[in-house]
C-alpha cells in the first residue's frame, strides 16, 4: 500500500455553461479527483498568465472553475473557445507549479470543538459518540488514535477557497483507497467556533470565524487563517492567507503549545512555518507518500 | 460630515463593490440595486462608483453639518428634509444643519442617498462597499447607527448647478410591476429533474422574510433532482455537488431555491441551477419580502443583450443630467 | 367620546406579538397603552422592528395573528384614543 500510486482519472468532456452574461463555469468533472483538480488550478493558473481581458474573477474549485467576466469586453463564447484551446493544450504530466508547504498546528479533541459538537449531538448521524470516534468508525479504525494517524499522515492540498472569506477546502494527499470520508451532520449547527478543523465529503476545512456549520469537528488550530485587521506578519499583501493550491500538513500539538502560539498569535507576532516548493503532479502520482515526505521535509 | 441619528434596519455604505477577490472567498458586496446607486451619483455630478448608502425598508435620520448636494433614488421611502417632502430620483440641496428624514419603503425594498463628493470612508481592498459578515468596508464595517459620522469628499465642479434636476420620468423604474426577472438557466441544472427544471421557471415564488445581501431565498414548490449514485466527494444528500464556485445572481437549491446576492458566499456544495441576468439582480433586489416573483428563461444572447442596453440607458441619464 | 386609530406595519416581515415564544405578549387587547409602547415586532432580513402604539389609548381588536406574514402598510391592531 505504501508504494501505491495514484491513476490519473480519465475526465468526462468539460461542461462549459454560462452564470447568465457575465459569468463561465466550467465543470471537469462530477467526483472528485486529483486529476480534476490539478486541471482546474493548471487552467486558471494560465488565464491568470495570459491576463486575458475582461476577466474580472477566476476561481478554481474542486472540480471545476469559474470566471467572472465584463461581458461587454468579452463575450463569454470568445472566453470559451479561449478555454478549450487551453484546455486541449494542457499535459497535466508536464505542468508543475510553485506554491507553499504550510506547518498547520491543530489542538485535537480540544475543549472549544468538544463542546459545541456535544451542544448539537440531536442533529448527528451518532448521538451517542463524538465526532471523532464516528468518523474513526465508519472508515475502519479501531481508536481515535488510529484515524488522527491518517489525518495528519499525510499533508492536505487546498483545492479551493471560499464560502466566506479565508475558508480552505483541503483534499488529503494520499491514493483514492486511503481516502478517509465522512458524511456532513444531517441538519447544519448553527454554531462552530472559529479556527474550528472540520472534515466533511472527502474535505478538510479551517473555520474562520464563528458561525454555523456542517462538517465533522476533530479540533481547532491556535492560527489564523483570516486576518481582516492584517495585523499579524503574514498577512500585509492579503487578509486572506491559504490559497488554492497550498499544501497544508496538520501537526498534533497539546494544549500548553496550543497556548503558546495563540499568545504569539494575540500579541501580533506569530509567523506561519512555510516553504516555497515547486510542485509536480506527475511526481506526486508515481509515488505519493515518497513524495509527501520530501515535500514536508522541507518544514520539519 | 453626515451625522446619522437613527440608522434605520440595514443601511451600509456601498460602492459597485471590490472584485479581484473571489477566488479568497470575498464576495464584491457593492449596492445591490447598481442603476438606483448609479443614477443618485449621476444627479449629484459624481462617478457612477462613489459611495451611497444603501437603506433596506427604513431609511436613515441624518443631519448635515455644511451645506451639501444629495440625490435619493431607489424604492420610494418618503424623505423629508426639515419635515418637508422632497423629491426622489432629483438633485436637492441641503444647508448646514438641515435635517433629513428618510421613511418607510412603500414601493422597492432599497434605496440610495447620494451625496455630492460621494461617502468618503476608507477603501479596504479597492472598494468602500460595506461588507458585515467579516466586519470591513462601509463605516466600521457595519451598518450604520445613531451617532456615526460619515465624511464626505470634494464635489466636482459644478454639482450645486445640478440642484432642481430632475430625472425624466421614462428613466424610473416602476418597482411595484416588476415582478418578471430573466435567468439563465445552465451550471449543474443538470441535476433537476426536467419537470423541475419547468417549474423553476412556470412556478411564481415569494420572497421569504429572510432575504438579504446574502441571498434571496425564495418559496414555492420543491424542486426534486434526477437520482443518481452520488459521485465522490459530493456528500450524501441528491442537492450535494463536489463543491464549486456560484456566480453573483446564481441560484442554488438546497431544496427550495435561494439568489446569491452581492455579499453572497462564494461557494459551497448545493446544485446550481441558473443565474439571475445581471441587468435584472437589482430589479430581484426591489422585490420586497412576501412578494412574488417569476423567472423567465432567456439565452446568453438575451442576457448580454439587456446588459448592453442598461449601460447604454445609463450613459443616456448621464448626458441628459450633465446637459 | 373615543375614537380609534389603526396601528400599521411600517415594513413587511414575520409579525411577532411577544419578544420570545416563552414570554407573554406585549399588549393585550383590553390593555392601556401610552404613545411608543411596542405593541409587537416585525422580522425582516433576521432583524427586528418594533411597532409602537402612535397614541395612548385601550388595545382594541388585532387584524394579524402573532407569527404572521405581513405587507408593508398592513393593519395590525386598533387602538381607542380617549
Amino acid at each position: 500500500m505504501a508504494n501505491e500510486r495514484i491513476k490519473p482519472v480519465d475526465l468526462p468532456e468539460p461542461r462549459y455553461e454560462y452564470g447568465a452574461d457575465d459569468h463561465v463555469f466550467v465543470e471537469l468533472a462530477e467526483a472528485m479527483s486529483f486529476t480534476a483538480n490539478f486541471k482546474a488550478m493548471a487552467i486558471t493558473q494560465q488565464v491568470a498568465e495570459r491576463d486575458i481581458e475582461g476577466v474580472v474573477e477566476n476561481c478554481p474549485a474542486n472540480a471545476s472553475y469559474m470566471l467572472r467576466i465584463d461581458p461587454e469586453v468579452i463575450h463569454p463564447d470568445d472566453l470559451i473557445a479561449e478555454l478549450r484551446e487551453l484546455e486541449a493544450e494542457l499535459d497535466l504530466e508536464e505542468y508543475e507549479w510553485e506554491t507553499r508547504l504550510i506547518d498547520v498546528p491543530v489542538l485535537f479533541q480540544d475543549p472549544w470543538t468538544h463542546e459545541t459538537l456535544m451542544e448539537f449531538r440531536d442533529r448527528h448521524q451518532d448521538a451517542d459518540s463524538t465526532d471523532l470516534e464516528y468518523s474513526a468508525r465508519i472508515n475502519g479504525y479501531d481508536s481515535v488514535e488510529a484515524f488522527l494517524d491518517a489525518f495528519v499522515g499525510a499533508p492536505h492540498m487546498v483545492t479551493m477557497v471560499g464560502f466566506v472569506p479565508g475558508l480552505p477546502w483541503c483534499f488529503q494527499m494520499v491514493p483514492r483507497s486511503e481516502q478517509l470520508e465522512v458524511p456532513k451532520y444531517v441538519e447544519p449547527r448553527t454554531d462552530t467556533p472559529s479556527r474550528a478543523v472540520g472534515f466533511g465529503g472527502a474535505f478538510s476545512v479551517i473555520y474562520p470565524v464563528q458561525g454555523a456549520g456542517g462538517y465533522q469537528l476533530y479540533g481547532r488550530t491556535p492560527i489564523e487563517v483570516l486576518d481582516v485587521d492584517q495585523s499579524l506578519p503574514d498577512f500585509g499583501d492579503s487578509m486572506v492567507f491559504p490559497n488554492p493550491g497550498d499544501i497544508l500538513n496538520y501537526r498534533r500539538i497539546d494544549r500548553e503549545t496550543y497556548d503558546e502560539i495563540r499568545e504569539q498569535v494575540e500579541a501580533g507576532t506569530y509567523e506561519y512555518t512555510y516553504e516555497r516548493v515547486r510542485f509536480s503532479p506527475e511526481e506526486f502520482f508515481e509515488s505519493p507518500h515518497e513524495y509527501n515526505e520530501r515535500l514536508t521535509e522541507v518544514i520539519e | 460630515m453626515i451625522e446619522i441619528r437613527e440608522g434605520g434596519i440595514a443601511s451600509t455604505v456601498q460602492d459597485l463593490g471590490r472584485t479581484g477577490h473571489y477566488h479568497i472567498g470575498m464576495p464584491p458586496s457593492g449596492a445591490m440595486d447598481e442603476y438606483a446607486h448609479t443614477v443618485a451619483n449621476y444627479l449629484v455630478g459624481n462617478d457612477g462608483d462613489a459611495a451611497t448608502v444603501e437603506m433596506t425598508y427604513q431609511g436613515i435620520t441624518a443631519t448635515f453639518d455644511d451645506d451639501a448636494v444629495i440625490a435619493i433614488t431607489g424604492a420610494d421611502m418618503s424623505p423629508e428634509l426639515n419635515g418637508d417632502p422632497i423629491g426622489t430620483w432629483e438633485t436637492v440641496a441641503v444647508d448646514a444643519g438641515d435635517e433629513l428624514d428618510v421613511q418607510f419603503a412603500t414601493d422597492g425594498a432599497r434605496a440610495y442617498l447620494a451625496v455630492a463628493g460621494g461617502v468618503d470612508v476608507p477603501e479596504v481592498m479597492g472598494s468602500r462597499s460595506t461588507y458585515t459578515l467579516v466586519g470591513i468596508g462601509g463605516h466600521e464595517g457595519r451598518g450604520l447607527e445613531a451617532g456615526d459620522e460619515l465624511p464626505i469628499g470634494d464635489p466636482a465642479n459644478g454639482s450645486a448647478d445640478l440642484v432642481g434636476t430632475r430625472l425624466p420620468a421614462e428613466y424610473v423604474p416602476d418597482y411595484a410591476d416588476e415582478d418578471t426577472v430573466r435567468i439563465v438557466v445552465g451550471l449543474t441544472s443538470y441535476r433537476l429533474t426536467d419537470e423541475a427544471r419547468e417549474t423553476l421557471c412556470s412556478a411564481e415564488w415569494t420572497v421569504s422574510a429572510e432575504a438579504d445581501r446574502v441571498g434571496y431565498r425564495l418559496e414555492g414548490p420543491d424542486l426534486e433532482f434526477e437520482e443518481r449514485d452520488q459521485p465522490f466527494g459530493a456528500g450524501t444528500d441528491p442537492s450535494n455537488v463536489v463543491d464549486l464556485g456560484y456566480p453573483i445572481g446564481s441560484i442554488q437549491v438546497p431544496q427550495q431555491p435561494i439568489v446569491l446576492m452581492q455579499d453572497a458566499v462564494t461557494g459551497g456544495g448545493y446544485a446550481t441551477v441558473g443565474t439571475v441576468i445581471s441587468a435584472d439582480r437589482g430589479l430581484l433586489a426591489q422585490r420586497q419580502t412576501h412578494k412574488t416573483v417569476s423567472f423567465e428563461s432567456v439565452d446568453v444572447e438575451e442576457a448580454i443583450d439587456a446588459r448592453r442596453r442598461r449601460s447604454e440607458r445609463l450613459a443616456e441619464i448621464r448626458s441628459v443630467i450633465d446637459g | 367620546m373615543s375614537q380609534t386609530t389603526t396601528v400599521n406595519s411600517p415594513m413587511p416581515g414575520v409579525f411577532y406579538r411577544r419578544s420570545d415564544p416563552e414570554e407573554a405578549p406585549f399588549v393585550e387587547p383590553g390593555d392601556s397603552v401610552e404613545a411608543g409602547d411596542t405593541i409587537g415586532l416585525v422580522e425582516v432580513m433576521k432583524n427586528f422592528h418594533e411597532i409602537e402604539a402612535d397614541q395612548a389609548g385601550t388595545v382594541g381588536e388585532f387584524h394579524v395573528e402573532d407569527e404572521s406574514e405581513i405587507e408593508a402598510d398592513q393593519a395590525i391592531v386598533e387602538i381607542e384614543v380617549e
